[in-house]
C-alpha cells in the first residue's frame, strides 16, 4: 500500500480559494467583455445613426447653401445681359452670330466661375439647350444629365456621373419677370467632402458610384478589404454590417442615388454615400481599459484570497495542530488521566476534543471493567487454587499480606508494591495443572511428583504470559522459589540475580508455610518460624528480606488475623495502576 | 486754292454717291410717289383669356410716375426696307428712374445719339453685350449722364450691372420705315416706296410677328396686328 503524504491544509485552501477567485474573475471578465462589445456595437451603431441624422440635416443645409449661392449668382447682371442678348439676337443671326452669342455667355459665366471655384457651373436656355458650362469638373460633367426643373423645396438634387456624384441645384436665370433660362451649380461629393461628413460624424465615409469607390476616408487596409462583390452587396442590399479585412464594420447608408431607369447609356448604375464604423477598433480600447482594471481588482483579489485563505487554514490547522500536539504527548507519556482543554478557537476542533475527552473516558472506563474482570477471574482462580487444599485456605492472601508488609519495610514504591500485592496473590497459580493427588498427597512426595510440583512457577509464568498486563508479576510467579545459593527452581539463580519482589514473595511464602498447620504437623509460632527462617538466611532465603520481614513481625498477627478475616476486595485504581506499570 | 488732298477726298464719295443715285433712279422717282402704312396694334390675351389691366406690371422700384402703356414697348418695321444711305440722325433719351429703363423700348435711325439721364438717388451703369453695339458707359450717379451714338443697325440690348432687372431694348434701323404706336395702338409709316413688304411688329417678349404688305404710291395701306399676351 502506497502512502502519499498529503498537502498541506494551507496549500489546499489557497490552491481552492486562488482557484475560484481565478474563475470568478475571469468569468467577470467574459461578461465585461461581452458586454463591452455589445455597449460598443450599440454606441457605434447609436454614433452612426446619430450621424446619419445629423447629415440629412446637414444635407438639407447644403442643399439650401448651394441654392442660396446659385441664386445669388442668377442675379448676375452681366449673365443675365448675355443670356437676354443670346435670345433676343438668336432671332436675328446665323450659325456663326450664334457662336459669338454662346461664346459672350462662356465669357460671363467663365467670370463667374473664376470667382467662386465651383466644381460645375452651367447655364442653359429656357428650351433646355446647354449654353455653356464652366467649372474644375466641367469636363466631367455629362451631356446627358438631365438637370431637373428647379423646385421649391430645399431637397437636395443629385447628378451621378461615373466619375462621382454631383449634388446641383439650379435656378432660374429671370429678367424683368421673364425666365431666360437655368443657372445650375453642382458640387461634387469627392475626397475633400467624404473628410467633411468623417470629421463631422467622426467614421470613416465611402462614396460609390457604379459601385465603383469614388471616395473614403476608410484606412488602407480596410479599404482592401472593400472588394467588388462586397460594394456590389452594399449597393444592393444596404446591410447594417460588414466585414472588412477581418474587422466588422457598422455600416448606415447616407445617401442612396438609383439608377435612372430607363438606363441610360454610359450612365452609372447608382450611387451611394455611406458612413461606417470598426465595432473592432471601437471596442479595443474599452477592453483595454477592462482588463487593465481587472487586472488590478484581480492583484487585489488574489492578494486578499490569500492572505484569507492563509488565516482562515491557520484558525483551523493551529488548534488541530495543537490538539495532535496534546494527543502525541498524551501517547507517549502515557498519561490519560488529565483531559485536553479545548482551544476555544474553532468550534469543531472544541467539539472534536471535547468527543474525544469523553471518548476517553468511555476507553478508560471500559479498559477498568475489563481489567477488573481479569483480576477478578485470576484472583476466584487463586482462591479456587488454594480452597482445594483446607490447609492452605487463605494461603495466597496472607502471602500477599505479609509480602507487602515485607515490602514497606524495605521501602518499595507505590508501583512495586502493586507489582508485589497481585504477583504474591497469583504466585501459586502454576499449581493449577497439578493434580490434586500430588498437591494434596499426606504423605512425602516421591522424586517424580517432586519434579511435578516443581514444575508450578514455570506453568503459571506461562499462564500469566498470556494475559498482557499481568506481565509485571511473571517475576513473582516464575521465580518465588529461586534460592539465593542457586539451590531453587526452575533456573537455580543465584543471589542479585532474583529479582527483589520474587524473594520477598519466597520469604512470605516460606513463612506462611511453616506458621501454617500441614496435615503432617500442627501450625507452629511466628517466633519459631522466624527462627526457621533466619536459620536458613544466605542460603535458602536473600537475608535482607528476612531482616526485614522480622522488622515487620509486630505486625504479623495483625496480618495474618487480616488475612484470616477474608478477602479484600480490589480497588480499581490499583488495576490501572498495575497496567501503567 | 485747291490742294491735292481736299479734291481727292471730295471726289470720291461724289463718285460713289453719283453710282449709287445710278442705282436708286427708281426709288428716287417712286419716293415722289410714295404710299403711307397705317394701321392698329392690339395686344390680346391668349385663348380667349380677357386682357387684365396692367399685363404686364411694372418692375419698377416705388414708381412716381405712372406706367407707360405696354403698347408703346412695340416697334412696327418693314423688315425688308431697302438701306439709305442718308438717315438723318435724331437723339433720343433713355431716362434712369425708379430702377428702370423708361421707356424701355426705343426704335431710332443709324447714328443716332442716346442720352441716359440718371434720375434716381443712386449710381447706374449702362452696359450692352449686343453684336450690333458692345459697350460699357461705367458708372454715373443722379443728375449725370451719358450719351452713346449708335453707328450701325440692330438689335442692342442695354443693361446696369448695378441693378440686374434693368433692361432696355434700342432697335437700331438703317432706314426710316418704323413706328412705334401711339397708346391707342395706331401708328403711321410715311414715306414708303411702293412695293410689297414684310412689316414686323415686334416685342421684346413676344418676338417679331410679320405680315405681308402691299404699297401703292399715293396710297395708304392698312395692316392690323394682334400680338398674343405672353403670361408670365
Amino acid at each position: 500500500m502506497s502512502h502519499r503524504t498529503p498537502p498541506r491544509f494551507v496549500i489546499r485552501t489557497l490552491v481552492a480559494t486562488l482557484a475560484t477567485v481565478a474563475f470568478v474573475l475571469s468569468a467577470v471578465l467574459l461578461v465585461v467583455t461581452i458586454n463591452a462589445q455589445t455597449s460598443v456595437r450599440a454606441g457605434v451603431v447609436e454614433r452612426l445613426e446619430t450621424g446619419q441624422r445629423l447629415l440629412a440635416e446637414l444635407e438639407k443645409r447644403r442643399a439650401q447653401e448651394l441654392r442660396a449661392q446659385v441664386t445669388t449668382l442668377a442675379e448676375n447682371s452681366t449673365l443675365k445681359a448675355a443670356v437676354d442678348t443670346y435670345h433676343t439676337e438668336l432671332r436675328t443671326t446665323n450659325a456663326a452670330g450664334r457662336q459669338d452669342l454662346l461664346a459672350t455667355v462662356a465669357r460671363e459665366l467663365d467670370k463667374l466661375a473664376a470667382r467662386i471655384q465651383p466644381d460645375v457651373l452651367e447655364v442653359r436656355s429656357a428650351s433646355g439647350e446647354v449654353l455653356a458650362i464652366a467649372g474644375r469638373r466641367a469636363g466631367e460633367w455629362p451631356a446627358f444629365a438631365r438637370v431637373n426643373a428647379p423646385r421649391q423645396d430645399n431637397d437636395a438634387m443629385f447628378v451621378t456621373t461615373p466619375s462621382g456624384i454631383f449634388r446641383l441645384a439650379s435656378v432660374p436665370v429671370v429678367l424683368q419677370g421673364t425666365p431666360l433660362g437655368t443657372l445650375s451649380l453642382a458640387s461634387a461629393l469627392d475626397e475633400r467632402y467624404a473628410t467633411e461628413i468623417s470629421e463631422l460624424s467622426g467614421a470613416p465615409t465611402l462614396i460609390l458610384s457604379d459601385n465603383r469607390v469614388v471616395a473614403s476616408t476608410l484606412p488602407s487596409e480596410s479599404l482592401l478589404g472593400l472588394k467588388p462583390e462586397v460594394v456590389q452587396a452594399m449597393a444592393a442590399q444596404d446591410p447594417r454590417f460588414v466585414t472588412l479585412a477581418g474587422s466588422e464594420y457598422a455600416v448606415r447608408r447616407l445617401l442612396d442615388l438609383p439608377a435612372p431607369a430607363p438606363a441610360l447609356m454610359g450612365h452609372p448604375s447608382g450611387a451611394q454615400v455611406y458612413v461606417l464604423d470598426s465595432i473592432d477598433a471601437s471596442a479595443r480600447p474599452f477592453i483595454a481599459k477592462a482588463l487593465r482594471t481587472m487586472g488590478w481588482i484581480a492583484l487585489g483579489a488574489f492578494t486578499l484570497a490569500a492572505l484569507a485563505s492563509i488565516w482562515l487554514s491557520r484558525t483551523i490547522a493551529r488548534p488541530i495542530d495543537t490538539l495532535s500536539a496534546s494527543l502525541s504527548s498524551m501517547t507517549e507519556t502515557k498519561n490519560f488521566e488529565n483531559p485536553l482543554t479545548p482551544g476555544g478557537d474553532v468550534l469543531e476542533v472544541d467539539a472534536l476534543t471535547i468527543t474525544f475527552n469523553t471518548m476517553i473516558q468511555s476507553v478508560k472506563a471500559a479498559e477498568e471493567e475489563r481489567l477488573s474482570a481479569y483480576l477478578g477471574t485470576i484472583r476466584a482462580l487463586a482462591l479456587a487454587l488454594d480452597a482445594r487444599d483446607p490447609y492452605t485456605a487463605g494461603h495466597s492472601e496472607r502471602v500477599s499480606a505479609l509480602s507487602l508488609a515485607i515490602g514497606r519495610c524495605l521501602w518499595l514504591d507505590d508501583a512495586q508494591l502493586e507489582v508485589l500485592r497481585l504477583g504474591a496473590l497469583l504466585h501459586d497459580i502454576g499449581k493449577i495443572g497439578i493434580s490434586d493427588q500430588v498437591l494434596m498427597k499426606p504423605g512425602p512426595l516421591s522424586g517424580e511428583e517432586y519434579e511435578i510440583i516443581k514444575q508450578h512457577p514455570v506453568v503459571g509464568a506461562r499462564i500469566l504470559r498470556s494475559v498482557p498486563f499481568l506481565e509485571p508479576h511473571i517475576p513473582i510467579v516464575e521465580l518465588h522459589h529461586e534460592r539465593p545459593d542457586g539451590k531453587g527452581y526452575p533456573h537455580g539463580l543465584r543471589g542479585t540475580e532474583i529479582p527483589l519482589v520474587a524473594s520477598i514473595v519466597h520469604v512470605a511464602d516460606a513463612f506462611d508455610a511453616i506458621t501454617s498447620a500441614r496435615a503432617y504437623r500442627p501450625a507452629r509460632a511466628a517466633s519459631e518460624g522466624l527462627r526457621e527462617l533466619w536459620r536458613c538466611a544466605g542460603t535458602q532465603f536473600d537475608a535482607e528480606v528476612v531482616h526485614a520481614l522480622a522488622k515487620a513481625l509486630p505486625d504479623i498477627d495483625r496480618f495474618t488475623t487480616a488475612a484470616d478475616s477474608g478477602l479484600r476486595p480490589f480497588a480499581v485504581p490499583v488495576a490501572v495502576r498495575a497496567l501503567r506499570a | 486754292m485747291f490742294s491735292r488732298v481736299p479734291f481727292r477726298r471730295l471726289i470720291t464719295p461724289l463718285l460713289v454717291a453719283g453710282a449709287l443715285a445710278m442705282v436708286h433712279i427708281p426709288d428716287v422717282r417712286a419716293a415722289r410717289v410714295s404710299g403711307r402704312i397705317t394701321g392698329v396694334v392690339h395686344l390680346v390675351a391668349l385663348a380667349g383669356m380677357p386682357l387684365r389691366s396692367g399685363a404686364y406690371p411694372s418692375r419698377r422700384v416705388n414708381p412716381k410716375t405712372p406706367d407707360a402703356a405696354e403698347i408703346e414697348n412695340v416697334v412696327v418695321f418693314v423688315k425688308d426696307a431697302p438701306t439709305e444711305q442718308q438717315v438723318a440722325p435724331a437723339r433720343a433719351s433713355i431716362s434712369q428712374r425708379d430702377e428702370s429703363f423708361v421707356p424701355r423700348v426705343i426704335a431710332i435711325p443709324r447714328g443716332s445719339s442716346v442720352e441716359f439721364p440718371n434720375f434716381d438717388p443712386y449710381f447706374h451703369n449702362v452696359f450692352s453685350l449686343s453684336r450690333a453695339l458692345t459697350f460699357d458707359l461705367g458708372r454715373f450717379r443722379k443728375g449725370d449722364k451719358r450719351e452713346r451714338v449708335f453707328p450701325r443697325a440692330g438689335v442692342v440690348k442695354v443693361y446696369c450691372h448695378i441693378h440686374s432687372e434693368m433692361a432696355a431694348t434700342i432697335m437700331v434701323f438703317d432706314h426710316r420705315l418704323y413706328a412705334t404706336p401711339a397708346t391707342s395702338g395706331s401708328f403711321v409709316i410715311e414715306a414708303v416706296p411702293p412695293g410689297t413688304y414684310q412689316l414686323s411688329a415686334w416685342h421684346e417678349r413676344i418676338g417679331e410677328t410679320t405680315t405681308p404688305i402691299k404699297v401703292v404710291g399715293g396710297e395708304e395701306a392698312r395692316v392690323e396686328f394682334s400680338l398674343p399676351v405672353v403670361e408670365k
